[in-house]
């Protein structure tokens, strides 16, 4: 029987600091045995469990795309114990991974259709796993127009700086990328992104969006593609709560009748507004980070 | 498919139980201190069978509270990971209760399913089921009100129905048959068969039923917001009581316990009662406090579970009523929800 | 006990009535034989849930801590003392709480009861004055109400509220000073006799926190048990961890626990827990000359610094 709590061993070949305040690493693993790669076949919007050995396990979203093989990219932010672990690691440390997990974002759906990527902060990973994917040269034309609006908090916090300036060169994506808080030397457009989606209004007609990033960005942007004609069916999230299984049994990431890690994370906001009001929890909340200091009784 | 039914009297259930346990791992009821627990017995004399249920459910025996998934080593450059290996030997569960085994139902479809969990459905297979009928309820049972109830079979392979000096053995499907072949089994007469009959038709009689209103289903997709949920969980201390001694209660946690470059992965339980249990990375908590983690208990079993397992995460068994410290009666929650208001 | 009901209730009336508390925390009548349970009432016609009866075990001062409202709590003698310490430790102010004191004859263990009658099933049961009368489907049973205590109110000094804002009933006759009788034996023995005796208490234990969460003195935001960085225990039921879990619980407690009992009556599987924090209560008083819970105005040694505190033990062991 196959045990889908033993993770795939797996060789950090690439650390690449992602943000001025390194809290935000993208880790490029491969494949310890090589047939395992075979055995990992994911689709952009899943996740995987990263395990370091003594600390233990914590989510990821997959940055790299399944076009590209050998090589699966997560981007880490250093929060708590796995990830703080994580980026002490080095160049040919070990580490397990195991999935893929969750549903991904609804190819078959997308195809043929103009998508609207919108990403804000951190959440941008699976965003750039996906827009890779729908560039690639085997893929790209069965998707059609591209626009993908990213933000960051300032200039310094922007993610996958390398993808971004190939992406500016591509004729076949329009790229809008904003910063809350502008800095010298940052000559592009200062704004959040809810307002840069209404600047940009993309055309709702034979179009999805998928919107990731903090709750409150989702928060504000939800209404903005609303009135620009996006029905709750074209509308796609990718939804966070804390998970540990990933398969849908430990119970953490229950959300109504779903379980994030199995049924998502990846839902539709006509399937959000049809689960509790928990859901909408995740997007209303303002994330204020700090730690809750209530008794929790 | 079930093999015909058979006696077992009293004086030759020792004698039966020593060969068992020759064979197998059995697991059964006995008493520790004050309490009557699911343990794994070396000699018949260890079982109670005059008990109305064990403190803890025996799920532990399938899904025990810590279970190693892994052992690893991980160096510098390197890793290996070790997998356990499941006992050979079959398992007995033996004397458990019709609502306990039925609970058993409900885990298999949690573990079991499109991925499944080689730790518990391993174990599951080469366990038997051996369940003994309730003709005494507690004041706190309602597994009738459930869906089962004291005589159910559901969830058992053989079905033990205590008709004075001896059982009548049921004999639910082909996994009971190896036992039932044991030469202390005798034929089922008549008298005995028709006494059973009777025992069963008696057995539910004292039980409070639980009564809702309306459809509770629908009620609890309704009053999620509802005020009423403060007031109903107000006295909730948000300890894992129920969720631990539930049959039925699943959820776990992962964590990696080391000791220098080796440790284990394991799997522990963990409860959505526990104020970390949602606990994000961020420090927002979805679940903040007892009133959004109790209604989660609730939802899960009466409403979500329903929906995704077709069965209700609830078998009546009582241990959350009677062993809740402020008495938070699930029964009344349900009864109360069902009404659209508050107790 | 009827007489008791009855002025619980009318106390309670007259203080929502006049708007003095926001909410009245007492008990009601459980939902099984043998069982009072804690309930909040905010509206005057709900007072009549309000019951007090030898079943009334749980300590209420857990339902202090941060609360934001004005509150009167139905207090034991227990409940009392662990009102003071909680205001001392600034949980609550004086000046929210008002105390509906109750002289408390000690409250009766469910399991003692059960016990006496095993495997007979309990379908009723009542009180009356010194005697509880047990029916069932086929028998009737009366046990003396002085022998089915708790351990803890066999043990308790203080019956009557050391500090209450308004008594139900007559006070009763105060006992002379602890005598910790009941740890006699635990004293007595050697270093090795003490920890198998409670490694076998804590095999039982299955972490359930609800002796922790029972505890009115175990009001942290983040237990040390939930810590993860960094982690200070695992979360199995692993021996070496229950052990840590129980052993630093009993001494976060020291000098604070009012040995309420919330504790071993919580526990669903018979944890001897009490039997630490009395051998610490006994410390406490033997080394400080203090007693929790008595006084507001007395401070209590373990979380009061004063820059004479004896150090020679840190900087010359």
């Amino acid at each position: 029987m196959e045990n889908p709590y033993v993770p795939f061993l797996m060789r950090i070949e690439e650390i690449i600091v992602e943000t001025e305040d390194e809290n935000i690493k993208t880790f490029e693993l491969s494949f310890v045995g090589k047939a395992d790669e075979e055995r990992f076949v994911y689709t952009p919007g899943q996740f995987a469990e990263i395990s370091v050995f003594g600390k233990g396990e914590a989510p990821f979203g997959m940055a790299s795309t399944p076009t590209r093989p050998g090589r699966l990219a997560f981007s880490v932010s250093k929060i708590g114990v796995v990830t703080g672990e994580l980026h002490r690691m080095e160049k040919g440390d070990v580490v397990g991974v195991r999935g893929p997990l969750g549903n991904g974002y609804p190819l078959e759906s997308f195809k043929t259709k103009s998508l609207v990527l919108v990403g804000g902060g951190f959440g941008f990973s699976t965003l750039r796993s996906l827009t890779n994917f729908i560039l690639h040269d085997s893929s790209r034309k069965d998707y059609g127009h591209l626009t993908v609006i990213y933000g960051a908090r300032r200039p310094g916090l922007l993610l996958y700086k390398r993808d971004l300036e190939h992406w500016r060169e591509r004729a076949d994506l329009q790229l809008h990328l904003t910063v809350d808080k502008g800095e010298n030397g940052w000559q592009g457009h200062v704004g959040f992104v809810p307002d840069v989606t209404r600047a940009v209004a993309p055309n709702p007609r034979n179009a999805y969006a998928v919107v990731c990033g903090p709750p409150a960005m989702i928060h504000f942007t939800l209404p903005v593609l609303k009135e620009l004609g996006f029905g709750d069916e074209n509308i796609f999230l990718s939804l966070e709560m804390r998970m540990k299984c990933g398969i849908g049994k430990c119970g953490r990431c229950n959300v109504g009748s779903k379980y994030i890690c199995r049924d998502g994370p990846v839902f539709s906001q006509q399937e959000l507004s049809r689960l509790t009001t928990e859901a909408h929890m995740q997007e209303g909340c303002t994330g204020h980070g700090a730690r809750c200091t209530e008794k929790h009784r | 498919m079930s093999s015909p039914s058979k006696i077992l009297r009293k004086v030759r259930l020792a004698s039966f139980l020593e060969r068992l346990i020759q064979e197998r791992q059995v697991f059964a009821p006995v008493r520790e201190g004050e309490v009557i627990l699911i343990r794994e017995i070396e000699s018949p004399s260890q079982v109670v069978l005059e008990y109305p249920n064990a403190k803890e459910s025996p799920k532990s025996v399938l899904f025990p509270q810590r279970e190693t998934l892994f052992w690893y080593r991980a160096e510098k450059g390197k890793a290996e990971v070790d997998i356990p290996r499941d006992k050979e030997q079959g398992r007995v569960l033996f004397g458990i209760r019709p609502c306990d085994a039925r609970g058993l139902l409900l885990l298999d479809k949690v573990f079991g399913g499109d991925c499944r969990d080689p730790y518990y459905v391993g174990k599951r297979a080469n366990t038997v089921v051996v369940s003994l009928g309730c003709d005494d309820p507690n004041p706190s049972c309602f597994c009738l009100s459930m869906g089962g109830g004291p005589c159910s079979k559901e969830g058992s392979d053989l079905f033990l129905l205590d008709v004075g000096d001896r059982y009548v053995a049921e004999g639910v499907n082909e996994k009971s048959a190896a036992l039932l072949a044991d030469e202390t089994f005798e034929k089922l007469d008549e008298e005995t068969a028709a006494l059973a009959e009777k025992v069963k038709r008696a057995s539910g009689a004292s039980m409070h039923p639980v009564v809702l209103k309306e459809k509770l289903v629908e009620q609890l997709e309704r009053l999620f917001n509802d005020p009423v949920w403060k007031d109903l969980t107000e006295s909730c201390l948000g300890c894992g009581i129920c969720t631990y001694l539930c049959p039925t209660c699943h959820c776990f946690d992962l964590c990696d316990e080391a000791a220098g470059t080796t440790g284990e992965r394991i799997r522990v339980w963990d409860s959505c009662q526990f104020p970390l249990f949602t606990q994000q990375a961020s420090g927002f908590n979805p679940r903040p406090t007892v009133k959004e983690r109790f209604r989660q208990r609730i939802m899960h079993k009466f409403s979500y579970l329903p929906e995704t397992q077709t069965m209700p995460g609830c078998v009546g068994c009582g241990r959350c009523v009677t062993e809740c410290p402020v008495n938070l009666d699930i029964r009344e929650v349900v009864t109360s929800l069902s009404k659209g208001n508050a107790r | 006990m009827r007489q008791l009901t009855t002025d619980i209730r009318s106390i309670a009336r007259k203080l929502l009535q006049e708007k003095k508390v926001q909410v009245v925390i007492g008990f009601e009548r459980g939902s099984m034989p043998l069982r009072s349970r804690p309930c909040f009432v905010r509206k005057e016609e709900d007072v009549e849930r309000l019951v007090w009866d030898g079943f009334c075990e749980n300590t209420l001062a857990a339902y202090l801590p941060k609360r934001k409202e004005k509150v009167a709590i139905v207090a034991k003698g227990c409940d009392s003392r662990a009102v003071v310490e909680l205001i001392k430790e600034k949980q609550a102010q004086r000046e929210q709480v008002i105390l509906i004191g109750v002289p408390c004859r000690g409250m009766i263990d469910r399991t003692r009861v059960e016990a006496n009658v095993a495997p007979k099933r309990i379908l009723q049961a009542e009180e009356r004055e010194d005697v509880l009368i047990l029916k069932g489907s086929d028998f009737e049973q009366a046990l003396s109400r002085s022998d089915l205590l708790h351990d803890s109110c066999k043990t308790c000094t203080h019956p009557n509220p050391v500090l209450h804002d308004v008594l139900a009933g007559q006070p009763l006759v105060e006992k002379d000073g602890d005598s910790f009788s009941d740890i006699e034996a635990f004293d007595a023995m050697t270093s090795e006799e003490r920890w198998a005796y409670v490694s076998k208490e804590v095999d039982k234990c299955i972490r359930c926190y609800a002796c922790r969460n029972a505890c009115p003195l175990c009001y942290c935001p983040e237990c040390f048990v939930d810590a993860s960085l960094p982690r200070w225990i695992g979360k199995s039921t692993d021996a070496s961890d229950t052990t840590i879990f129980h052993l630093m619980r009993a001494y976060h407690l020291a000098g604070r626990c009012v040995s309420c009992g919330a504790c071993e009556r919580a526990c669903p599987v018979g944890v001897d827990i009490r039997k630490l924090n009395r051998k610490l209560q006994k410390d406490v008083k033997a080394l400080f000359g203090y007693e929790a819970g008595l006084s507001l105005d007395e401070t209590s040694p373990l979380a009061t610094f004063r820059p004479d505190d004896p150090e020679h033990f840190i900087v010359n062991p």
